[in-house]
């Protein structure tokens, strides 16, 4: 039940695990494994259905204003999310320093306009996209250099260690990462200059939406659908699917390891790096220690989804976004975290693997 | 690499050498073994203290006070080493049940407390210092409650695979200080709770903010008692139990493992002993807020447990202590440290702001260099270096499998 | 072992410092001791609070005496730490040479270090906790438990019972303003002084019409700034400081509709103009303008713009908002030295009950101190504050309004 391009390890295991555990978490979800025709033919209508559902949902309660800041927010989550998720399903790393690639792509970003002279709006849509492009190569560029080179020098000798030792290892670079960005910004927050207007903006469905939301919006779900077309469709995307299932399997076939999975950092940490982008141009600001709620969130997004899996990161991420601004739009913005905790918590006692994760037993 | 000692492990004719004889033998007395070390360590320590190059530093009685500070991590160590180095469970939110302990003891011992429960606790003392005796029995109540959470929040997890458990365990860690934030009511919210009475005795009376001894020696027979009962826990039926659970859990319950009771015991004793380190915290701080209990204390205290070596008690205790030295007192007298010595280069660096930076490095360089800690057991150093050398013979984009651990030995 | 051979190295060296070290006048060795967290985004407010106690301390001379400095940071991890802050106080209270402590910046870490201060009789002098709980009311008297009669701890800020209902009377009595809407940082500081603002605003007959909580951290605001849009408030409160968000909620009212509405907050976003990096005036930018802000302290005092200069030569930098404030504890904590000398002998005690005398009045760069008989200060004095977008060289700065004389 691979969605196309989905990232997943489990699928390989689905096939390899024995029969009786596999049954036995189909039972304790609750699904039939497609044992009816009916039911083969209502789910993937429902998986559509609900979606759909919750979104109209979402647009009359939260009104077009907060449906598009709850979007924009989710898109930096799934950003975000990408990163840990594919990192996750290749090495069964929790890169706990992916946050901090977030905040030092803000940093690049910030750095580079600076370096360009700019410091405000840039209202000459020419030189814009120009300015917009650059910024984005560059900073991705960059990130997904660093991300190359810390995997090197921190992750690859503890590659088949068991997990605590890298999560150690990752947590102490997003110290050195944070300490750095403060001793060359300082610790307070640094401004990034707003070169995308604030005041342009069009009317969609009755209400004054900022075209930056759009664009940034539509930058994101274009990364994720690139990314998407990468994996599904290209050979280093195959190379990566197959390093995620197997390893061992897959070096056997030929795949150059460590290539794979450097590449996959260096993807990972780009789309981080455009998050950061994003986070400038929408926000204004950056600070060093902006990484560690983003990258909670996010990697809360991953597991959401179902870890592993790109489409379920994403969809996490938009998740995330959606419950934060619906619990502010109800009065309960203190609770916000509490709630998007909450709601993993539940999902996962219904859905142990995340909600596009693929149903298993326990993987020994 | 050789970190206890250099007596042979084995004699030449194959039967046990000296170092494994003694093992043996302190494996048979563990309890006496605890008892005896943590006297000798108690006592070393404060003369320590008084001699240079410590005395330099702080003062005598500014390292009791951390010596004590270190023991509460101690005893967090050695609960969290039950859940993630014994029975193998990552959990990340650990800090959740240290802040339950804390509070637990803050309505018990507090006029606040005392107000939401309804009881009059502390008046029913007599004087305020006659109070303090609450601080005993609250230990085991602390534990208790604790341990009950620990069951609530376990009993989620059951089903997840390692890492989501780990997000979310993580997410009950956020979860519980944003709960204590945010009910004002009930828990007095971001400014805490205060007001909590300090322990006393008979004879001795209460305890002193300024005297650290009395809490300094209550750490020491509270981490003697911990560790005994951790060492019985692992050498009992529950303790093979867990690490069964820990190496393979499906194998594990193909023999016959109850492994939702063992988990649910792993948790439930694992938080028993934050409960334990809260309540003592909290009678020491005389105050208890949210913010003392953040992700970082629930890494600080992972970290430990990962440095000194998963599974082995002792390990864990000395990295709780040398993690806790290095962060709060080393770190932080890096500056006067170089001022004094007066290195021209180094003086002018302001290491303060270097705290982060210098932690990061010394975490990533601990895990490159030993990621198995400081006091591992030998499978385990065995399994983390042969798994170096795998990840070496892929840089040749050599097939997998043929490892120095596969030749012949 | 590794971990030995770097730790000889260590103990090797550190007896060499005891070889080199040590005073050589026969003058009897005093110490102030400062606890401030001093690194990461702490930092930013709390090293020019560090610096201006220093810098009285550097010039302080008496016959028979040297006064030196033992600064201790209780940051972990970029952040105050209670439990941190609890340790320091004890190393400070455990060297017989420290007889007064300047400090802390947080209302949370003095709540963990006046009762270790207090039972030590170590007198202490905060620049900046503005919670009421630390001295006033039942509270105030659980921290001073072991001695009751004796206190310990003064402060020069005044207290949140009195700033935020002072910014509440600015805006409705003289910026006629009726409703609003309040966004705390859920932290000690800002919660407690949108709760006094917001019960005060509401005893004058203005309406609160929302009120939201986002913890220090967040950057996005757009979602509660959207929600106060449809509630057409006339003004926003923000209940924190610039490194809790203050800035960043301003800064995001244009592109959420609330551009044109007044920001007020209390002293937490007064912080500099906006060359300085980090201040509200240079997060907020052109968003800054029409924000009023309060200080818990005297503004306009006489010899402000000798100390700024005097800062300024010393450090290289302008003065911070507390490095008035750190620079008078010190004054304090030295004339008490001073007094106790020429009384007779120094010792804490000696110290502690000439600081906290009521009697006294200490002249210190924020003007005439004194103390009243729980250690709050008696210039109850709230200094009212908007941004001016021309001053700071172009910049955007503070510009003094009014203050108002809380005291008797």
């Amino acid at each position: 039940m691979g969605l196309p391009g989905s990232f997943s390890p489990q699928e390989a295991e689905t096939r390899s695990v024995s029969g009786d555990t596999s049954m036995t978490a189909a039972t304790a979800t609750g699904e039939t494994g497609g044992a009816t025709r009916a039911g083969a033919a209502l789910r993937p209508l429902l998986r559509f259905a609900i979606p759909v559902l919750l979104l109209v949902l979402a647009w009359f309660y939260l009104g077009p204003q907060q449906f598009v800041n709850a979007l924009t927010r989710g898109s930096i989550y799934a950003l975000i999310a990408l990163g840990y998720t594919m990192v996750y399903g290749i090495i069964e790393l929790i890169n706990f320093a992916h946050g901090d690639m977030f905040t030092v792509g803000a940093f690049v970003s910030l750095s580079f306009l600076v370096f360009l002279g700019f410091s405000g709006a840039i209202t000459d849509v020419g030189l814009l996209i120009i300015v917009l492009a650059a910024t984005f190569l560059v900073t991705m560029g960059a990130m997904g250099a660093i991300g190359v080179t810390i995997e090197r020098l921190a992750y690859k000798p503890l590659r088949r260690a068991p997990r605590l030792a890298p999560l150690i290892t990752a947590i102490g670079v997003s110290f050195i990462l944070q300490n750095v960005i403060q001793l060359f910004y300082g610790p307070f927050q640094t401004n990034s200059p707003k070169v995308f207007p604030d005041s342009w903006s069009v009317q969609i469905g009755g209400a004054t939406i900022p075209v930056l939301s759009v664009f940034i919006v539509g930058v994101a779900l274009s990364l994720m659908v690139g990314l998407q077309l990468f994996i599904g469709r290209t050979r280093l995307g195959r190379s990566m699917r197959a390093t995620a299932a197997d390893r061992d399997a897959a070096a056997l076939m030929g795949v150059n390891i460590n290539r794979t999975i450097a590449i996959t950092f260096l993807i990972g940490s780009a789309l981080a790096g455009a998050a950061g982008v994003i986070n400038g141009l929408q926000y204004g600001v950056a600070r060093f220690d902006d990484g560690f709620q983003a990258g909670l969130k996010a990697f809360t997004a991953a597991v959401l989804g179902g870890i592993g899996n790109t489409v379920g990161a994403a969809l996490g991420g938009f998740i995330i976004g959606f419950i934060e601004v619906a619990a502010v739009v109800a009065g309960y913005g203190r609770w916000g975290p509490a709630i998007v905790f909450g709601t993993l918590v539940i999902v996962l006692v219904f859905r142990p693997s995340g909600l596009l994760g693929q149903q298993l037993g326990e993987r020994a | 690499m050789s970190v206890v000692s250099d007596l042979p492990s084995k004699t030449v004719n194959g039967g046990l050498g000296r170092r494994e004889q003694l093992g043996a033998r302190a494996a048979r007395h563990r309890s006496w073994t605890i008892l005896i070390g943590m006297v000798i360590v108690g006592s070393v320590l404060p003369v320590l203290a008084q001699l240079p190059p410590f005395s330099l530093a702080q003062p005598a009685n500014a390292w009791i006070d951390g010596f004590t500070n270190a023991g509460v991590f101690v005893l967090l160590a050695l609960g969290l080493n039950l859940v993630v180095g014994v029975a193998g469970l990552l959990d990340l939110g650990y800090a959740a049940f240290f802040a339950i302990g804390a509070y637990t003891y803050a309505y018990v011992a507090s006029p606040f407390g005392n107000g939401i429960l309804g009881l009059d606790i502390l008046g029913s003392f007599g004087s305020s210092e006659a109070a303090g005796f609450i601080f005993w029995p609250m230990l085991l109540v602390g534990a208790g409650v604790a341990a009950l959470f620990g069951i609530l929040l376990g009993a989620p997890t059951l089903r997840l695979r390692g890492d989501y458990l780990a997000i979310v365990t993580l997410g009950f860690g956020e979860i519980v200080p944003i709960v204590f934030l945010n009910s004002d009511l009930l828990t007095n919210g971001t400014a805490g709770i205060g007001g909590l009475a300090r322990p006393s005795l008979p004879i001795i009376g209460g305890f002193s903010a300024i005297n650290p001894y009395p809490y300094y020696i209550t750490m020491l027979v509270l981490v003697t008692i911990v560790m005994m009962f951790c060492y019985r826990l692992i050498e009992s039926r529950l303790g093979r139990a867990w690490e069964a659970i820990r190496e393979d859990e499906l194998a594990a319950a193909a023999n016959g493992i109850n492994t939702v009771v063992a988990k649910l015991l792993a948790f439930a004793l694992g938080a028993s002993t934050a409960g334990i380190a809260g309540v003592f915290n909290a009678s020491k701080l005389v105050t208890v807020s949210p913010d003392q209990f953040t992700f970082v204390v629930s890494f600080t205290v992972l970290a430990m447990v990962v440095l000194g070596g998963m599974g082995n008690f002792w390990g864990v205790a000395v990295g709780a202590f040398v993690i806790y030295t290095i962060n709060n007192v080393l770190l932080k007298s890096l500056n006067q440290f170089f001022d004094t010595v007066g290195i021209p280069f180094l003086q002018d660096v302001d290491f303060i702001q270097l705290q982060f930076l210098l932690y990061g490095l010394a975490l990533v360089a601990m895990m490159l260099v030993r990621p198995e800690g400081l006091f591992p057991n030998s499978r385990r150093k065995r399994e983390l270096h042969a798994a170096i050398t795998e990840t070496e013979q892929d840089e040749l984009g050599s097939v997998a499998g043929t490892t120095e651990e596969d030749l012949p030995q | 072992m590794k971990f030995a051979r770097v730790g000889a190295a260590i103990a090797a060296a550190a007896i060499v410092v005891t070889a080199c070290g040590g005073t050589t006048s026969g003058n009897k060795s005093l110490k102030i001791g400062i606890t401030l967290p001093l690194s990461g985004s702490a930092a930013a407010s709390a090293e020019p609070a560090r610096k201006g106690a220093e810098l009285a301390i550097k010039d302080f001379k008496l016959n028979g005496y040297d006064v030196t400095v033992s600064v201790l940071d209780h940051s972990v991890n970029g952040v105050h730490d209670p439990q941190q802050g609890a340790k320091d106080m004890t190393t400070l209270v455990s060297d017989p040479a420290v007889v007064g402590v300047v400090g802390p910046f947080n209302s949370s870490v003095a709540k963990v270090q006046i009762p270790i201060s207090n039972e030590a009789g170590l007198t202490q002098c905060s620049p900046a906790n503005t919670n009421q709980d630390l001295t006033k009311g039942e509270p105030g008297k659980q921290l001073r438990a072991k001695n009751p009669d004796k206190i310990n701890y003064i402060r020069v800020a005044t207290t949140d019972d009195i700033q935020g209902p002072a910014v509440a009377q600015y805006a409705i009595n003289t910026l006629g303003l009726k409703t609003v809407a309040i966004v705390d940082d859920t932290d000690t500081y800002g919660k407690g002084i949108a709760d006094a603002f917001s019960a005060e605003w509401e005893k004058l007959g203005g309406t609160v019409l929302g009120r939201e909580g986002a913890p220090k951290g967040t950057t996005d605001y757009t979602p509660i700034l959207t929600s106060f849009k449809a509630l057409n408030p006339e003004a926003v409160f923000y209940g924190g400081t610039t490194a809790t968000g203050g800035g960043l909620v301003r800064k995001q009212m244009p592109q959420t509709g609330l551009g044109e509405i007044p920001y007020l907050g209390g002293d937490g976003i007064q912080d500099g103009p906006g060359t300085t990096e980090g201040s509200f005036t240079n997060i907020a930018g052109e968003a800054a303008a029409n924000s009023y802000s309060s200080v818990a302290a005297i503004a306009d005092y006489p010899g402000k713009a000798d100390f700024d200069a005097k800062y300024k030569a010393a450090y290289n930098e302008a003065s911070g908002a507390y490095s008035g404030s750190g620079y008078a504890c010190a004054q304090i904590i030295l004339k008490a030295i001073e007094t106790a000398a020429s009384k007779g002998d120094v010792t804490r005690e000696s110290v502690r009950a000439a600081a906290v005398d009521p009697a006294t009045t200490f002249e210190t760069v924020l003007g005439p101190v004194k103390f009243d008989e729980v250690g709050d200060t008696n210039q109850k004095i709230i200094s009212l504050y908007k941004v001016d977008l021309t001053a700071g060289e172009g910049k955007g700065d503070w510009v003094f309004d009014s203050q108002v004389n809380y005291g008797e």
